[in-house]
């Protein structure tokens, strides 16, 4: 078995050595956001501020990363998380993480603070503190034009450097945009990560590593959402998708619904403003978006860019919003957050509680808002904070759209229940897919199960949060899941009254999912149709991982992110949503439009084997073999 | 296991300008190194030296072969995903993933766009993981 082997790098001693893995915590959290969220609880005291000098900042990879598999670019950056205090754990599909294993490490932990800007360049093995002041300042697209153009990159942006709460990381134009995990960075003086070398990523058993792949990526191109949806439309294409099924935020989440969402949907996208699709290095799927901006052409919007740049802020203009994307881009931005907090600024301007300037609908000011927000320029500072911070100065803390201090994403919960299950229990904040993507099977997908029926979701959103731990922690885009729902259904059409029927009868299936879970050790089977990941993880690592283990992965992988939070100082309190989404029904006239968290919560701890304050059970952690572990 | 450059070097520097993988360093007129961490034997160095100073891992001294003669990839179109491994691999920047035909087009494929830029050291080859380019049409030093 060959173990990882990360460097850990002191910048305030500027000592670097390396740092093996041991056998145990390989078997058991194999990398990613897994072992980042172990290490930190062993490396970094309870109760440290993000920007602490002792804080530690873990860039690591999964054994799938740069194996060629597909979509396995994917890396991990794990820290405390700047909004919430709790864990922070930013996905992104640059190729620096590749870069990272073929230049002789699987991730580096970095602590301590240096006292000028820095780039850290890992090159075959050797590491070097490299003089940045020069860097410093650059926009993320400048710095990496002047970096060498083979290396892989992973720099912060003028918005990372003046430590903005959701500055972001870009890798090429790729984005590890949430948790602020930019500004963590910036606090540490580094500018930039480059990397580069020639090693060969092992694989365990190569040969039939090739041949798995090769059937793995045939049935990516053929399955109508990694083949055909999207590739054509990207993300963007749930914009129409949410608006139908009135999940689509409008206006700061007051409404799910806007006529003119077709404005900035990815159908008008494709037909208007697409060159080509392309995507991250490895990836077969290719749902990025190109478009022109100034004669140049750029990485276009994703879906939650255009919902928040549109319908959210009241905007119609899609050329503004690919304009903001960029912005957000070459600033180091996360365009989540900072599109979200803008709506919350705007709705505190209507409601007369505080004045930025901005205004509904009103699009003109917003690229010189988001300058200013990364520049931290006079009262921007304080909307460089994020909507929880705004809320306690100014209040609104009712309308203040985030989960644990983290802006939600672009799904409107009270019509999709279960994804608002989601938010208030993920782990590093009001995030789809750390909280499980259940919008994906109530309201934006081809299967529809009841979105205001709180039966069977808590189970279902405990089960897609595992799988998805375990497939980003193995290094793997969540977009190559998306093959989980069945092509049957694709064909047969979302008004087929079999996929229908199935939406209405899977609310009925709470005790099966139940079941699933308690038995998850002896599903000793794999098949391409339910987790692909599985027998890849298996191949390329030689250990025993098979759809039950698997899951496991993703079980352990919540779990230990959940304890990281609860020794910070997190508690079950904090599994909430803002008061508009519980307690306001989006329809007025349909009283059940609104998340039942008091009816979801027990039933989600009592499936994850949690006690009633959310805190794990010892025999939920036996049973995971992370007994004796928490920190 | 690398290659290396003997005491026949006469630092030329046409090896490190060509070198895929940036192995190579030398100051002009001074004997050449590879370093052995980075090299990943490819051959493309042995090729272009006019002074036949490059020696394999096994101890062989390959031969200078034309330009013309280097191999070159090519790529099994219909099976292509442009997953861009090789895009990526390609320092040269000889590979590119072809444009659409039309807006919408979905079948797009890595393809030789710049076949003077290629030094035909097979990288792409390599991290193809699909394994459907091929060097073809030289001689392999």
């Amino acid at each position: 078995m060959i173990l990882p082997v990360y460097a850990q790098i002191n910048l305030t001693t500027g000592k670097t050595e390396d740092f093996p893995i041991s056998e145990a915590y390989f078997k058991r959290y194999i990398g990613g956001k897994a072992l980042a969220a172990r290490l930190l609880l062993d490396l970094t005291p309870a109760g440290l501020s993000p920007f602490a000098p002792e804080m530690a900042v873990i860039v690591n990879t999964g054994p799938l990363n740069g194996t060629g598999a597909p979509s396995t670019s994917r890396f991990n950056v794990s820290s405390k998380n700047v909004l919430t205090g709790g864990i922070a754990s930013s996905n992104c599909g640059g190729s620096f993480g590749m870069m990272l294993r073929r230049a002789g490490y699987e991730g580096l932990i970095i602590t301590g603070k240096a006292e000028a800007p820095v780039r850290i360049d890992v090159s075959d093995g050797e590491i070097s503190i490299l003089d940045a002041s020069e860097l410093w300042g650059m926009d993320t697209e400048k710095v990496q034009e002047e970096l060498p153009r083979h290396m892989g990159k992973l720099v912060i942006g003028p918005a990372g450097e003046r430590m903005v709460s959701f500055a972001g990381l870009a890798s090429g134009e790729r984005m590890a945009g949430r948790c602020g995990v930019g500004a963590i960075f910036g606090s540490k003086n580094i500018k930039a990560l480059t990397a580069y070398g020639t090693k060969k990523i092992p694989v365990a058993n190569q040969q039939k590593f090739d041949k798995y792949i090769k059937k793995w990526v045939r049935f990516l191109r053929k399955h109508t959402m990694t083949g055909d949806s999207l590739p054509h439309y990207g993300s963007a294409g749930l914009v129409n998708k949410a608006n139908a099924s009135h999940a689509l935020p409008t206006l700061n989440f007051q409404q799910g619904h806007d006529p003119l969402a077709d404005t900035v949907s990815g159908e008008t996208l494709a037909e208007t403003r697409l060159t080509r699709n392309s995507g991250c290095v490895s990836c077969p799927i290719r749902c990025e978006r190109r478009v022109m901006l100034d004669g140049k052409e750029v990485k276009g919007p994703e879906y939650e860019t255009l919902g928040f740049f549109g319908p959210n802020i009241g905007a119609h203009d899609i050329d503004t919003v690919l304009r903001l994307n960029y912005v957000c881009d070459i600033l180091g931005l996360d365009t989540i957050s900072a599109a979200s907090t803008i709506a919350f600024a705007m709705e505190l301007g209507e409601k007369g509680m505080a004045d930025f300037g901005l205004t509904f609908g009103d699009v003109s000011n917003l690229e010189e808002t988001l300058r200013k927000i990364a520049g931290r320029e006079g009262i921007y500072s304080d909307l460089a904070n994020g909507s929880k911070w705004l809320s306690e100065k100014y209040g609104g803390k009712e309308f203040a759209m985030h989960s644990k201090g983290l802006e939600m994403a672009s799904y409107e919960p009270r019509r999709s229940v279960g994804m608002g299950l989601g938010y208030a229990t993920s782990n590093r904040g009001g995030c789809h897919l750390n909280g499980g993507y259940m919008a994906l099977l109530e309201s934006v997908g081809v299967l529809s199960i009841r979105p205001q029926d709180t039966r069977a979701k808590a189970q279902w959103t405990v089960f897609m949060q595992n799988a998805l731990e375990a497939i980003s922690t193995a290094g793997c885009c969540l977009f190559s899941g998306q093959t989980f729902v069945p092509q049957i259904l694709f064909n047969l059409g979302p008004n087929h009254f079999v996929t229908r029927f199935l939406g209405q009868a899977a609310v009925l299936t709470g005790p099966v999912v139940r079941l699933i879970l308690a038995v998850r050790p002896v599903m000793r089977f794999n098949t391409l149709l339910l987790l692909p990941h599985a027998e890849a993880l298996r191949l390329a690592t030689g250990l025993p991982f098979y759809t039950g283990s698997f899951l496991d992965l993703g079980e352990r992988t919540f779990n230990i992110e959940r304890l990281y939070n609860l020794r910070e100082g997190l508690t079950g309190e904090d599994d909430s949503l803002p008061a508009r989404l519980t307690k306001t029904p989006q329809n007025p006239e349909k009283k059940n439009t609104v998340v039942r968290l008091d009816k979801l919560l027990p039933v989600y701890y009592r499936t994850r084997g949690w006690d009633k304050s959310g805190r794990p059970r010892e025999r939920t952690l036996k049973r995971l073999k992370m007994e004796n572990e928490h920190g | 296991m690398a290659h290396q450059i003997t005491e026949a070097c006469s630092g030329c520097t046409a090896c490190a300008r060509l070198c895929p993988v940036f192995a190579i360093a030398g100051e002009r007129g001074q004997r050449h190194a590879i370093n052995p961490k980075r090299c990943v034997d490819c051959g493309v160095c042995a090729r272009v030296c006019a002074k036949d100073a490059i020696q394999t891992a096994g101890g062989r001294i390959p031969p200078r072969v034309p330009r013309k003669e280097w191999p070159k990839p090519s790529v099994a179109r219909a099976e292509c995903s442009a997953c861009q491994m090789c895009v990526e691999a390609c320092t040269p920047g000889a590979l590119s993933i072809s444009l659409p035909k039309e807006r919408g087009d979905l079948r797009v494929f890595a393809e030789l766009s710049a076949p003077a830029k290629c030094v035909g050291c097979g990288l792409c080859a390599e991290v193809c993981p699909l394994r459907i380019i091929k060097m073809e049409g030289g001689t392999a030093a």
